[in-house]
Protein backbone atom coordinates (compact mmCIF):
# COMPACT_ATOMS: atom_id res chain seq x y z
CA UNK A 1 0.00 0.00 0.00
CA UNK A 2 2.86 2.07 0.72
CA UNK A 3 4.27 1.74 -2.59
CA UNK A 4 1.44 2.00 -4.09
CA UNK A 5 1.20 5.45 -2.60
CA UNK A 6 4.57 6.41 -3.72
CA UNK A 7 4.21 5.80 -7.19
CA UNK A 8 0.75 7.17 -7.83
CA UNK A 9 2.30 10.45 -5.98
CA UNK A 10 5.62 10.04 -8.43
CA UNK A 11 3.45 9.63 -11.49
CA UNK A 12 1.30 13.21 -9.91
CA UNK A 13 4.34 14.73 -9.87
CA UNK A 14 5.49 13.99 -12.96
CA UNK A 15 2.78 15.30 -14.89
CA UNK A 16 3.06 19.07 -11.94
CA UNK A 17 6.37 18.86 -13.05
CA UNK A 18 5.44 18.78 -16.92
CA UNK A 19 3.18 21.83 -16.42
CA UNK A 20 5.64 24.11 -14.56
CA UNK A 21 7.94 23.59 -18.14
CA UNK A 22 5.10 24.11 -19.90
CA UNK A 23 1.46 25.29 -20.15
CA UNK A 24 0.37 25.75 -23.72
CA UNK A 25 -1.60 22.68 -23.96
CA UNK A 26 -3.67 24.00 -20.87
CA UNK A 27 -3.92 27.11 -22.80
CA UNK A 28 -4.91 25.77 -25.90
CA UNK A 29 -7.46 23.83 -24.99
CA UNK A 30 -9.36 26.30 -22.87
CA UNK A 31 -10.22 27.70 -26.25
CA UNK A 32 -12.72 25.84 -26.73
CA UNK A 33 -14.94 25.74 -23.84
CA UNK A 34 -14.18 29.66 -23.28
CA UNK A 35 -16.18 29.72 -26.95
CA UNK A 36 -19.00 27.64 -26.02
CA UNK A 37 -19.47 30.38 -22.52
CA UNK A 38 -18.57 33.64 -24.66
CA UNK A 39 -20.46 33.48 -27.86
CA UNK A 40 -22.42 30.70 -27.64
CA UNK A 41 -23.97 30.74 -24.24
CA UNK A 42 -25.10 34.22 -25.03
CA UNK A 43 -26.49 33.69 -28.19
CA UNK A 44 -28.61 30.56 -27.45
CA UNK A 45 -29.51 32.74 -24.33
CA UNK A 46 -31.26 34.83 -26.60
CA UNK A 47 -33.46 32.74 -27.94
CA UNK A 48 -35.11 30.80 -25.10
CA UNK A 49 -35.15 27.79 -26.31
CA UNK A 50 -34.32 25.79 -23.92
CA UNK A 51 -36.07 24.93 -20.69
CA UNK A 52 -33.28 25.46 -17.95
CA UNK A 53 -35.79 25.56 -14.71
CA UNK A 54 -34.70 29.10 -14.14
CA UNK A 55 -31.42 29.66 -14.48
CA UNK A 56 -29.24 32.36 -17.75
CA UNK A 57 -28.70 29.50 -20.44
CA UNK A 58 -24.82 30.82 -20.21
CA UNK A 59 -24.88 29.68 -16.28
CA UNK A 60 -26.71 26.72 -17.60
CA UNK A 61 -23.88 25.40 -19.64
CA UNK A 62 -20.71 26.45 -18.16
CA UNK A 63 -20.67 22.92 -16.02
CA UNK A 64 -21.03 21.75 -19.30
CA UNK A 65 -18.43 23.25 -21.22
CA UNK A 66 -15.90 22.93 -18.16
CA UNK A 67 -16.69 19.65 -17.98
CA UNK A 68 -16.42 18.94 -21.81
CA UNK A 69 -12.89 20.55 -21.52
CA UNK A 70 -11.69 18.84 -18.73
CA UNK A 71 -13.24 15.50 -19.87
CA UNK A 72 -11.45 15.58 -23.30
CA UNK A 73 -8.28 17.05 -21.60
CA UNK A 74 -8.49 13.07 -19.92
CA UNK A 75 -9.68 11.57 -22.93
CA UNK A 76 -6.41 12.53 -24.61
CA UNK A 77 -4.18 11.67 -22.13
CA UNK A 78 -4.03 8.02 -23.14
CA UNK A 79 -1.77 9.78 -26.20
CA UNK A 80 1.07 10.63 -23.52
CA UNK A 81 1.00 6.68 -22.96
CA UNK A 82 1.06 5.95 -26.62
CA UNK A 83 4.22 8.60 -27.08
CA UNK A 84 5.74 6.57 -23.99
CA UNK A 85 4.81 2.91 -25.62
CA UNK A 86 6.57 4.17 -29.15
CA UNK A 87 9.57 5.53 -26.81
CA UNK A 88 10.86 3.16 -24.27
CA UNK A 89 9.63 5.10 -21.37
CA UNK A 90 6.83 2.07 -20.55
CA UNK A 91 8.75 -0.60 -20.74
CA UNK A 92 11.18 0.85 -18.35
CA UNK A 93 8.14 1.54 -15.96
CA UNK A 94 6.94 -1.73 -16.20
CA UNK A 95 10.63 -3.43 -15.23
CA UNK A 96 10.40 -1.18 -12.03
CA UNK A 97 9.28 -2.35 -9.03
CA UNK A 98 5.77 -0.93 -9.53
CA UNK A 99 2.42 -2.63 -9.58
CA UNK A 100 0.51 -1.71 -12.89
CA UNK A 101 -2.30 -0.85 -10.80
CA UNK A 102 -0.38 1.86 -8.77
CA UNK A 103 1.30 2.73 -12.72
CA UNK A 104 -2.40 3.60 -14.18
CA UNK A 105 -4.42 4.88 -11.17
CA UNK A 106 -1.08 7.31 -10.62
CA UNK A 107 -1.47 8.44 -13.90
CA UNK A 108 -4.95 8.86 -14.31
CA UNK A 109 -4.76 10.91 -11.54
CA UNK A 110 -1.94 13.03 -12.49
CA UNK A 111 -4.64 13.37 -15.61
CA UNK A 112 -6.78 14.64 -12.67
CA UNK A 113 -4.53 17.21 -11.68
CA UNK A 114 -4.32 18.26 -15.40
CA UNK A 115 -7.93 18.88 -15.79
CA UNK A 116 -7.99 20.84 -12.23
CA UNK A 117 -5.72 23.09 -13.78
CA UNK A 118 -7.49 23.34 -16.80
CA UNK A 119 -11.13 24.43 -14.87
CA UNK A 120 -9.20 26.89 -13.00
CA UNK A 121 -8.28 28.66 -15.77
CA UNK A 122 -11.65 28.03 -17.45
CA UNK A 123 -13.74 29.70 -14.14
CA UNK A 124 -12.33 32.96 -14.09
CA UNK A 125 -13.34 33.46 -17.54
CA UNK A 126 -17.14 32.45 -16.83
CA UNK A 127 -16.98 34.99 -14.21
CA UNK A 128 -15.68 37.71 -16.53
CA UNK A 129 -18.66 36.89 -18.75
CA UNK A 130 -20.93 37.60 -15.67
CA UNK A 131 -21.98 33.38 -14.72
CA UNK A 132 -23.26 33.38 -11.40
CA UNK A 133 -21.22 30.58 -9.24
CA UNK A 134 -23.32 29.78 -5.94
CA UNK A 135 -21.56 31.35 -3.03
CA UNK A 136 -19.73 28.66 -1.32
CA UNK A 137 -16.34 27.40 -0.87
CA UNK A 138 -17.02 24.14 -0.06
CA UNK A 139 -19.35 23.51 -3.01
CA UNK A 140 -16.58 25.14 -4.99
CA UNK A 141 -14.05 22.77 -3.52
CA UNK A 142 -16.58 19.83 -3.41
CA UNK A 143 -16.88 20.50 -7.58
CA UNK A 144 -13.23 20.63 -8.83
CA UNK A 145 -12.67 17.40 -6.34
CA UNK A 146 -15.36 15.98 -8.94
CA UNK A 147 -13.60 16.93 -11.91
CA UNK A 148 -10.26 15.20 -10.39
CA UNK A 149 -11.83 12.09 -9.63
CA UNK A 150 -13.98 12.33 -13.02
CA UNK A 151 -11.17 12.97 -14.62
CA UNK A 152 -9.03 10.47 -13.55
CA UNK A 153 -11.85 7.85 -14.84
CA UNK A 154 -11.66 9.52 -18.47
CA UNK A 155 -8.33 9.16 -18.17
CA UNK A 156 -8.15 5.25 -16.98
CA UNK A 157 -10.34 4.82 -20.11
CA UNK A 158 -8.02 6.56 -22.21
CA UNK A 159 -5.23 4.24 -21.32
CA UNK A 160 -7.42 1.00 -21.88
CA UNK A 161 -8.01 2.16 -24.97
CA UNK A 162 -4.57 3.28 -25.62
CA UNK A 163 -3.34 -0.40 -24.91
CA UNK A 164 -5.99 -1.67 -27.60
CA UNK A 165 -5.07 1.04 -30.14
CA UNK A 166 -1.17 1.32 -29.95
CA UNK A 167 -0.67 3.49 -32.49
CA UNK A 168 -1.13 7.43 -32.44
CA UNK A 169 -3.24 7.66 -35.37
CA UNK A 170 -5.50 4.76 -34.43
CA UNK A 171 -5.51 6.18 -31.25
CA UNK A 172 -6.71 10.01 -32.15
CA UNK A 173 -9.33 8.12 -34.27
CA UNK A 174 -10.82 6.11 -31.64
CA UNK A 175 -10.32 9.68 -29.11
CA UNK A 176 -12.09 11.73 -31.59
CA UNK A 177 -14.69 9.15 -32.43
CA UNK A 178 -15.78 9.49 -28.87
CA UNK A 179 -15.42 12.50 -27.49
CA UNK A 180 -18.46 14.43 -29.33
CA UNK A 181 -20.98 11.90 -29.12
CA UNK A 182 -20.36 12.08 -25.37
CA UNK A 183 -20.42 15.51 -25.29
CA UNK A 184 -23.73 15.50 -27.38
CA UNK A 185 -25.70 12.79 -25.36
CA UNK A 186 -24.88 14.43 -22.25
CA UNK A 187 -26.74 17.35 -20.56
CA UNK A 188 -23.90 19.72 -21.03
CA UNK A 189 -25.69 21.90 -23.28
CA UNK A 190 -29.47 20.62 -22.92
CA UNK A 191 -31.57 18.95 -20.44
CA UNK A 192 -31.75 15.32 -20.87
CA UNK A 193 -35.19 15.29 -21.35
CA UNK A 194 -35.13 17.66 -24.64
CA UNK A 195 -33.11 14.31 -26.73
CA UNK A 196 -34.95 12.31 -28.68
CA UNK A 197 -35.77 8.45 -27.13
CA UNK A 198 -32.71 7.02 -27.66
CA UNK A 199 -30.33 9.59 -26.79
CA UNK A 200 -32.14 9.78 -23.65
CA UNK A 201 -31.60 6.50 -22.92
CA UNK A 202 -27.53 6.91 -23.87
CA UNK A 203 -27.28 9.81 -22.00
CA UNK A 204 -28.10 7.41 -18.65
CA UNK A 205 -25.16 5.46 -19.20
CA UNK A 206 -23.18 8.32 -20.15
CA UNK A 207 -20.09 9.12 -17.29
CA UNK A 208 -20.29 12.52 -18.78
CA UNK A 209 -24.30 12.87 -18.05
CA UNK A 210 -23.41 12.78 -14.14
CA UNK A 211 -20.11 14.57 -13.91
CA UNK A 212 -21.96 17.70 -15.43
CA UNK A 213 -24.69 17.08 -13.34
CA UNK A 214 -22.50 16.85 -10.17
CA UNK A 215 -20.29 20.26 -10.57
CA UNK A 216 -23.96 22.04 -12.34
CA UNK A 217 -25.78 21.55 -8.77
CA UNK A 218 -22.55 22.12 -6.65
CA UNK A 219 -21.43 25.36 -8.86
CA UNK A 220 -25.07 26.90 -10.43
CA UNK A 221 -28.09 25.57 -8.63
CA UNK A 222 -27.02 24.69 -5.26
CA UNK A 223 -30.01 21.99 -6.17
CA UNK A 224 -28.07 19.00 -4.41
CA UNK A 225 -31.02 16.22 -4.34
CA UNK A 226 -29.57 14.15 -7.24
CA UNK A 227 -26.13 14.41 -5.51
CA UNK A 228 -25.94 11.44 -4.17
CA UNK A 229 -26.99 9.22 -6.91
CA UNK A 230 -24.31 11.52 -9.53
CA UNK A 231 -21.20 10.87 -7.11
CA UNK A 232 -22.33 7.03 -6.90
CA UNK A 233 -22.55 6.70 -10.84
CA UNK A 234 -19.27 8.40 -10.73
CA UNK A 235 -17.68 6.33 -8.47
CA UNK A 236 -18.41 3.31 -10.17
CA UNK A 237 -17.46 4.30 -13.28
CA UNK A 238 -13.94 5.31 -11.71
CA UNK A 239 -13.70 1.89 -10.05
CA UNK A 240 -14.64 -0.47 -13.27
CA UNK A 241 -12.45 2.00 -15.34
CA UNK A 242 -9.09 1.86 -12.83
CA UNK A 243 -9.41 -1.95 -12.51
CA UNK A 244 -10.37 -2.92 -16.03
CA UNK A 245 -7.43 -0.66 -17.34
CA UNK A 246 -5.31 -1.87 -14.74
CA UNK A 247 -5.70 -5.75 -15.36
CA UNK A 248 -5.11 -4.83 -18.98
CA UNK A 249 -2.32 -2.62 -18.90
CA UNK A 250 0.53 -5.20 -19.74
CA UNK A 251 -0.87 -5.78 -22.97
CA UNK A 252 0.59 -2.28 -24.07
CA UNK A 253 3.90 -3.07 -24.68
CA UNK A 254 3.39 -6.43 -25.68
CA UNK B 1 21.78 -15.38 -14.82
CA UNK B 2 20.92 -18.44 -16.48
CA UNK B 3 18.51 -19.72 -19.34
CA UNK B 4 17.46 -23.41 -20.12
CA UNK B 5 15.85 -24.07 -23.87
CA UNK B 6 14.66 -20.82 -24.02
CA UNK B 7 11.78 -20.73 -27.03
CA UNK B 8 9.92 -17.09 -28.03
CA UNK B 9 7.43 -17.51 -30.77
CA UNK B 10 5.31 -14.56 -32.12
CA UNK B 11 1.63 -14.48 -33.11
CA UNK B 12 2.42 -18.42 -33.99
CA UNK B 13 4.41 -17.51 -36.22
CA UNK B 14 8.14 -15.50 -35.60
CA UNK B 15 10.16 -17.66 -34.42
CA UNK B 16 12.25 -14.67 -32.61
CA UNK B 17 14.07 -17.28 -29.94
CA UNK B 18 14.42 -21.09 -30.70
CA UNK B 19 15.99 -22.78 -27.41
CA UNK B 20 18.42 -20.41 -25.70
CA UNK B 21 20.59 -21.26 -23.04
CA UNK B 22 22.60 -19.09 -21.48
CA UNK B 23 24.45 -18.66 -18.15
CA UNK B 24 26.11 -15.44 -16.96
CA UNK B 25 28.12 -15.19 -14.11
CA UNK B 26 27.51 -12.74 -11.71
CA UNK B 27 30.37 -9.52 -12.15
CA UNK B 28 30.77 -9.87 -15.27
CA UNK B 29 30.05 -7.84 -18.84
CA UNK B 30 28.14 -10.13 -20.68
CA UNK B 31 27.56 -9.29 -24.83
CA UNK B 32 25.17 -10.73 -26.68
CA UNK B 33 26.04 -10.02 -30.40
CA UNK B 34 23.72 -10.33 -33.63
CA UNK B 35 22.41 -8.47 -36.55
CA UNK B 36 19.34 -6.92 -36.79
CA UNK B 37 16.12 -9.24 -36.09
CA UNK B 38 18.31 -11.68 -34.05
CA UNK B 39 16.48 -12.00 -31.01
CA UNK B 40 18.54 -9.88 -29.30
CA UNK B 41 15.59 -7.61 -27.70
CA UNK B 42 13.31 -10.55 -27.27
CA UNK B 43 16.02 -12.18 -25.05
CA UNK B 44 16.31 -9.26 -22.84
CA UNK B 45 12.47 -8.36 -22.51
CA UNK B 46 12.08 -11.94 -21.56
CA UNK B 47 14.87 -11.73 -18.40
CA UNK B 48 13.19 -8.20 -18.11
CA UNK B 49 9.73 -9.75 -16.72
CA UNK B 50 8.06 -7.66 -19.59
CA UNK B 51 6.93 -10.62 -21.99
CA UNK B 52 6.44 -14.00 -21.18
CA UNK B 53 8.91 -16.82 -23.27
CA UNK B 54 7.21 -19.54 -25.24
CA UNK B 55 8.66 -22.36 -23.67
CA UNK B 56 11.48 -22.79 -21.50
CA UNK B 57 12.67 -21.44 -18.29
CA UNK B 58 15.06 -17.92 -17.25
CA UNK B 59 16.53 -17.25 -14.06
CA UNK B 60 18.14 -14.03 -12.69
CA UNK B 61 19.67 -14.19 -9.44
CA UNK B 62 18.20 -18.11 -9.11
CA UNK B 63 15.07 -16.54 -8.97
CA UNK B 64 12.25 -17.93 -12.06
CA UNK B 65 11.24 -14.35 -14.34
CA UNK B 66 8.20 -15.50 -14.99
CA UNK B 67 6.97 -16.74 -11.57
CA UNK B 68 8.91 -14.51 -9.40
CA UNK B 69 9.01 -11.71 -11.62
CA UNK B 70 8.23 -8.95 -9.05
CA UNK B 71 11.07 -10.14 -7.18
CA UNK B 72 13.26 -9.55 -10.13
CA UNK B 73 12.34 -6.54 -11.00
CA UNK B 74 13.69 -5.02 -7.80
CA UNK B 75 17.27 -6.29 -8.47
CA UNK B 76 17.50 -5.22 -12.05
CA UNK B 77 17.54 -2.05 -13.95
CA UNK B 78 16.92 -1.68 -17.74
CA UNK B 79 18.22 0.62 -20.44
CA UNK B 80 15.54 -0.69 -23.15
CA UNK B 81 16.69 -0.06 -27.05
CA UNK B 82 14.15 3.08 -27.55
CA UNK B 83 14.48 6.29 -25.81
CA UNK B 84 13.26 6.30 -22.46
CA UNK B 85 13.24 9.07 -20.74
CA UNK B 86 10.43 12.19 -20.10
CA UNK B 87 11.89 15.31 -23.13
CA UNK B 88 9.48 17.48 -21.43
CA UNK B 89 11.42 17.80 -17.64
CA UNK B 90 15.07 18.28 -16.83
CA UNK B 91 17.26 15.49 -16.37
CA UNK B 92 17.24 15.93 -12.52
CA UNK B 93 13.86 15.49 -12.26
CA UNK B 94 13.76 12.22 -14.18
CA UNK B 95 16.07 10.75 -11.64
CA UNK B 96 14.08 12.38 -8.83
CA UNK B 97 10.84 10.69 -10.36
CA UNK B 98 12.68 7.31 -10.60
CA UNK B 99 14.02 7.91 -7.04
CA UNK B 100 10.50 7.98 -5.99
CA UNK B 101 9.65 5.01 -7.70
CA UNK B 102 11.86 3.16 -6.24
CA UNK B 103 11.42 4.38 -3.23
CA UNK B 104 14.63 5.63 -2.08
CA UNK B 105 14.49 7.60 1.01
CA UNK B 106 14.37 10.88 0.75
CA UNK B 107 17.57 11.64 3.14
CA UNK B 108 20.02 9.55 0.74
CA UNK B 109 17.57 10.99 -3.00
CA UNK B 110 19.72 13.87 -3.21
CA UNK B 111 22.89 12.63 -3.09
CA UNK B 112 22.55 9.29 -5.23
CA UNK B 113 20.84 11.40 -7.85
CA UNK B 114 23.59 13.95 -7.80
CA UNK B 115 26.21 11.21 -7.75
CA UNK B 116 24.81 9.47 -10.95
CA UNK B 117 24.68 12.45 -12.29
CA UNK B 118 28.48 12.93 -11.95
CA UNK B 119 28.69 9.77 -12.83
CA UNK B 120 27.66 10.16 -16.24
CA UNK B 121 28.74 13.46 -16.74
CA UNK B 122 25.87 15.18 -16.71
CA UNK B 123 25.74 17.31 -13.58
CA UNK B 124 26.21 21.00 -15.26
CA UNK B 125 23.08 20.01 -17.64
CA UNK B 126 21.28 18.34 -14.56
CA UNK B 127 18.81 21.39 -15.05
CA UNK B 128 18.10 21.70 -18.52
CA UNK B 129 15.21 20.05 -20.42
CA UNK B 130 15.93 17.25 -21.37
CA UNK B 131 14.45 18.41 -24.86
CA UNK B 132 17.69 20.10 -25.66
CA UNK B 133 20.60 16.91 -25.05
CA UNK B 134 22.01 15.47 -27.72
CA UNK B 135 21.98 11.87 -28.02
CA UNK B 136 24.67 10.64 -26.35
CA UNK B 137 23.58 13.06 -23.06
CA UNK B 138 19.80 11.29 -23.42
CA UNK B 139 21.71 7.56 -23.37
CA UNK B 140 23.61 8.95 -20.73
CA UNK B 141 21.25 10.03 -18.78
CA UNK B 142 18.96 6.79 -19.00
CA UNK B 143 22.40 4.70 -18.19
CA UNK B 144 22.59 7.16 -15.35
CA UNK B 145 19.00 6.63 -14.37
CA UNK B 146 19.75 2.92 -14.52
CA UNK B 147 22.83 3.25 -12.10
CA UNK B 148 20.38 5.15 -9.43
CA UNK B 149 19.27 2.12 -7.52
CA UNK B 150 22.64 0.07 -7.22
CA UNK B 151 21.15 -2.38 -9.67
CA UNK B 152 22.85 -5.91 -8.85
CA UNK B 153 22.31 -6.42 -12.76
CA UNK B 154 22.45 -4.29 -15.20
CA UNK B 155 20.42 -4.85 -18.71
CA UNK B 156 21.57 -2.30 -21.25
CA UNK B 157 19.79 -2.70 -25.00
CA UNK B 158 22.24 -1.94 -27.63
CA UNK B 159 23.40 1.27 -24.94
CA UNK B 160 25.21 3.32 -27.43
CA UNK B 161 23.18 3.37 -30.48
CA UNK B 162 23.09 6.25 -32.66
CA UNK B 163 26.32 7.08 -30.65
CA UNK B 164 29.49 8.85 -32.21
CA UNK B 165 32.59 6.67 -31.63
CA UNK B 166 33.95 9.27 -28.74
CA UNK B 167 30.32 9.68 -27.00
CA UNK B 168 30.49 5.66 -27.26
CA UNK B 169 33.63 5.24 -25.34
CA UNK B 170 32.46 7.66 -22.53
CA UNK B 171 29.51 5.77 -21.59
CA UNK B 172 31.80 2.86 -21.51
CA UNK B 173 33.83 4.37 -18.96
CA UNK B 174 31.17 4.83 -16.77
CA UNK B 175 29.62 2.24 -16.81
CA UNK B 176 32.86 0.41 -16.18
CA UNK B 177 33.64 2.53 -13.31
CA UNK B 178 30.51 1.39 -11.59
CA UNK B 179 30.98 -1.82 -12.32
CA UNK B 180 33.89 -1.65 -10.43
CA UNK B 181 32.81 -0.22 -7.55
CA UNK B 182 29.80 -1.98 -7.10
CA UNK B 183 30.74 -5.15 -8.63
CA UNK B 184 27.77 -5.12 -10.64
CA UNK B 185 26.74 -7.62 -13.55
CA UNK B 186 26.21 -6.13 -16.53
CA UNK B 187 24.32 -7.94 -19.71
CA UNK B 188 24.41 -5.57 -23.04
CA UNK B 189 23.04 -6.34 -26.39
CA UNK B 190 25.05 -4.66 -29.19
CA UNK B 191 25.42 -5.11 -33.17
CA UNK B 192 28.73 -3.08 -33.05
CA UNK B 193 31.54 -5.80 -32.90
CA UNK B 194 34.12 -3.72 -31.64
CA UNK B 195 31.86 -3.03 -28.82
CA UNK B 196 31.72 -6.54 -27.72
CA UNK B 197 35.23 -7.07 -28.49
CA UNK B 198 36.59 -4.17 -26.51
CA UNK B 199 33.81 -4.06 -22.99
CA UNK B 200 32.66 -7.32 -22.73
CA UNK B 201 33.93 -10.30 -20.98
CA UNK B 202 32.31 -12.73 -22.66
CA UNK B 203 30.42 -12.82 -26.10
CA UNK B 204 27.23 -14.75 -27.12
CA UNK B 205 26.77 -14.62 -31.00
CA UNK B 206 23.12 -14.72 -31.76
CA UNK B 207 21.64 -15.12 -34.83
CA UNK B 208 18.01 -16.11 -35.78
CA UNK B 209 17.05 -16.71 -32.69
CA UNK B 210 20.05 -18.91 -31.64
CA UNK B 211 22.95 -18.99 -29.65
CA UNK B 212 25.86 -19.60 -32.44
CA UNK B 213 29.37 -19.09 -30.30
CA UNK B 214 29.75 -18.58 -26.82
CA UNK B 215 33.31 -17.42 -25.34
CA UNK B 216 35.91 -14.84 -24.15
CA UNK B 217 36.81 -12.61 -27.31
CA UNK B 218 40.01 -13.97 -27.58
CA UNK B 219 38.71 -17.44 -27.79
CA UNK B 220 36.42 -16.83 -30.22
CA UNK B 221 39.21 -15.08 -32.28
CA UNK B 222 41.27 -18.06 -31.46
CA UNK B 223 39.09 -20.66 -32.81
CA UNK B 224 39.49 -19.74 -36.43
CA UNK B 225 42.80 -21.09 -35.75
CA UNK B 226 45.24 -17.69 -35.51
CA UNK B 227 46.98 -15.00 -37.04
CA UNK B 228 47.92 -15.06 -40.45
CA UNK B 229 51.37 -14.09 -42.13
CA UNK B 230 51.21 -13.41 -45.62
CA UNK B 231 54.77 -12.56 -47.19
CA UNK B 232 55.18 -11.86 -51.14
CA UNK B 233 58.95 -13.88 -51.92
CA UNK B 234 61.33 -14.22 -54.97
CA UNK B 235 59.94 -17.81 -55.28
CA UNK B 236 63.21 -19.01 -56.48
CA UNK B 237 65.07 -20.24 -52.91
CA UNK B 238 62.07 -21.16 -51.06
CA UNK B 239 62.57 -24.66 -50.62
CA UNK B 240 61.45 -27.54 -48.31
CA UNK B 241 64.14 -27.12 -45.84
CA UNK B 242 62.80 -23.71 -45.28
CA UNK B 243 59.86 -24.93 -45.13
CA UNK B 244 60.32 -27.76 -42.56
CA UNK B 245 62.48 -24.89 -40.50
CA UNK B 246 59.33 -22.37 -40.46
CA UNK B 247 57.14 -25.48 -39.40
CA UNK B 248 59.47 -26.65 -36.56
CA UNK B 249 58.69 -23.29 -34.78
CA UNK B 250 55.77 -24.12 -32.15
CA UNK B 251 53.64 -21.44 -32.46
CA UNK B 252 53.35 -22.00 -36.51
CA UNK B 253 50.49 -24.73 -37.23
CA UNK B 254 50.09 -24.21 -40.92
CA UNK B 255 51.38 -22.97 -43.82
CA UNK B 256 49.66 -22.57 -47.44
CA UNK B 257 51.85 -21.68 -50.37
CA UNK B 258 50.31 -20.44 -53.98
CA UNK B 259 52.79 -19.04 -55.99
CA UNK B 260 54.92 -16.56 -55.11
CA UNK B 261 52.92 -16.10 -51.60
CA UNK B 262 53.49 -18.04 -48.88
CA UNK B 263 50.67 -17.84 -45.71
CA UNK B 264 51.41 -18.85 -42.43
CA UNK B 265 49.04 -19.65 -39.73
CA UNK B 266 50.50 -18.90 -36.48
CA UNK B 267 48.65 -18.38 -32.68
CA UNK B 268 51.03 -15.02 -32.29
CA UNK B 269 52.56 -13.30 -35.20
CA UNK B 270 53.85 -10.96 -33.71
CA UNK B 271 56.72 -12.81 -31.77
CA UNK B 272 56.86 -15.78 -34.77
CA UNK B 273 57.90 -13.28 -37.82
CA UNK B 274 61.41 -12.24 -36.60
CA UNK B 275 62.21 -15.38 -36.23
CA UNK B 276 60.52 -16.45 -39.63
CA UNK B 277 62.59 -13.47 -40.98
CA UNK B 278 65.84 -14.82 -39.44
CA UNK B 279 65.08 -18.22 -41.04
CA UNK B 280 64.72 -17.16 -44.59
CA UNK B 281 67.66 -14.48 -44.17
CA UNK B 282 69.78 -17.45 -43.40
CA UNK B 283 68.38 -19.45 -46.12
CA UNK B 284 68.90 -16.86 -48.99
CA UNK B 285 65.11 -15.95 -49.43
CA UNK B 286 64.14 -12.71 -50.13
CA UNK B 287 60.77 -11.04 -49.24
CA UNK B 288 59.33 -8.26 -51.29
CA UNK B 289 55.77 -7.44 -48.62
CA UNK B 290 54.59 -9.22 -45.06
CA UNK B 291 51.66 -8.26 -43.95
CA UNK B 292 49.67 -9.77 -40.48
CA UNK B 293 46.03 -10.62 -40.67
CA UNK B 294 44.42 -10.99 -37.38
CA UNK B 295 41.32 -12.41 -37.30
CA UNK B 296 38.25 -9.87 -35.97
CA UNK B 297 34.87 -10.97 -34.46
CA UNK B 298 33.34 -10.11 -38.17
CA UNK B 299 35.19 -13.25 -38.66
CA UNK B 300 34.12 -15.14 -36.22
CA UNK B 301 30.59 -13.78 -36.91
CA UNK B 302 31.06 -14.93 -40.65
CA UNK B 303 32.29 -18.32 -39.22
CA UNK B 304 29.39 -18.79 -36.91
CA UNK B 305 26.51 -17.25 -38.74
CA UNK B 306 27.21 -17.47 -42.33
CA UNK B 307 26.67 -13.73 -42.68
CA UNK B 308 28.37 -11.22 -41.85
CA UNK B 309 27.16 -8.50 -39.50
CA UNK B 310 25.51 -5.72 -41.58
CA UNK B 311 27.57 -2.21 -42.17
CA UNK B 312 26.66 -0.02 -39.35
CA UNK B 313 27.01 3.06 -40.93
CA UNK B 314 23.57 3.28 -42.73
CA UNK B 315 22.20 1.70 -40.27
CA UNK B 316 22.94 4.54 -37.10
CA UNK B 317 22.00 7.34 -39.24
CA UNK B 318 18.50 6.11 -39.43
CA UNK B 319 18.88 5.28 -35.54
CA UNK B 320 19.75 8.90 -34.71
CA UNK B 321 17.33 10.18 -37.04
CA UNK B 322 14.70 7.55 -35.06
CA UNK B 323 15.57 8.88 -31.58
CA UNK B 324 15.68 12.76 -32.91
CA UNK B 325 12.27 12.46 -34.11
CA UNK B 326 11.19 10.74 -30.99
CA UNK B 327 12.26 13.71 -29.22
CA UNK B 328 10.69 16.36 -31.64
CA UNK B 329 7.37 14.49 -31.04
CA UNK B 330 8.02 14.76 -27.64
N1 LIG C 1 6.28 -7.62 -30.37
C1 LIG C 1 6.60 -8.36 -31.46
N2 LIG C 1 5.63 -8.95 -32.19
C2 LIG C 1 5.93 -9.70 -33.26
N3 LIG C 1 7.18 -9.93 -33.71
C3 LIG C 1 8.19 -9.36 -33.04
C4 LIG C 1 7.96 -8.55 -31.88
N4 LIG C 1 9.14 -8.13 -31.41
C5 LIG C 1 10.08 -8.65 -32.23
N5 LIG C 1 9.51 -9.39 -33.21
C6 LIG C 1 10.23 -10.15 -34.26
O1 LIG C 1 11.10 -11.05 -33.62
C7 LIG C 1 12.35 -11.09 -34.28
C8 LIG C 1 13.47 -10.74 -33.31
O2 LIG C 1 13.33 -9.38 -32.92
P1 LIG C 1 14.23 -8.65 -31.85
O3 LIG C 1 13.69 -7.29 -31.67
O4 LIG C 1 14.33 -9.51 -30.65
O5 LIG C 1 15.63 -8.59 -32.57
P2 LIG C 1 16.93 -7.74 -32.21
O6 LIG C 1 18.04 -8.70 -32.25
O7 LIG C 1 16.72 -6.98 -30.98
O8 LIG C 1 17.04 -6.78 -33.45
P3 LIG C 1 17.51 -5.25 -33.54
O9 LIG C 1 18.98 -5.26 -33.68
O10 LIG C 1 16.84 -4.77 -34.77
O11 LIG C 1 17.03 -4.55 -32.31
C9 LIG C 1 12.25 -10.14 -35.45
O12 LIG C 1 11.93 -10.90 -36.60
C10 LIG C 1 11.11 -9.25 -35.09
O13 LIG C 1 10.45 -8.81 -36.25
MG1 LIG D 1 16.81 -5.04 -30.48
Amino acid sequence: MRGFMRNAFAMIELEMRRLKHDRTELYSRAVQPILWIAVFGPIMGSVRAIPTGGIPYTDYITPGALIQSTTFVSIFYGLTIVWERESGILKKLLVAPASRYSIVIGRAMASGVRAIFQALIIIPVALLMGVRFTPSVLNFILALLVIFVSSGGFAATSILVASFMKTRERFMGIGQALTMPLFFASNALYPVAMMPEIMQWIAHFNPMSYVVDAVRSLMITGNLANLPIDLAAIFIFDAVMFVVASINFRRIIE
Amino acid sequence: MKTVGLTKIYGGRIKALDGVDLNVESGKVFALLGPNGAGKTTLMRILTTQIKPTSGEAYVFGLSVVREGAKVREMVSYVPQEMSVWTDISGYENLLIYAKIYGIPPSRRNKLIWEALENMGLSEFANNLVKTYSGGMIRRLECACALLTRPKILFLDEPTIGLDPSARKAVWERLSIFRKENGATIFFNTHYMDEADLYADEIAIINRGRIVALGTPESLKHSLGGEIISLEVEDSAFGSKVLEAIKGLDVVSDIIMGGNEVNIVSRDAEHSLPEIMDILRLNGVSVRRVSITKPTLDDVFLKYAGVRLEPVAAGRISEVRHVRSMIRRG
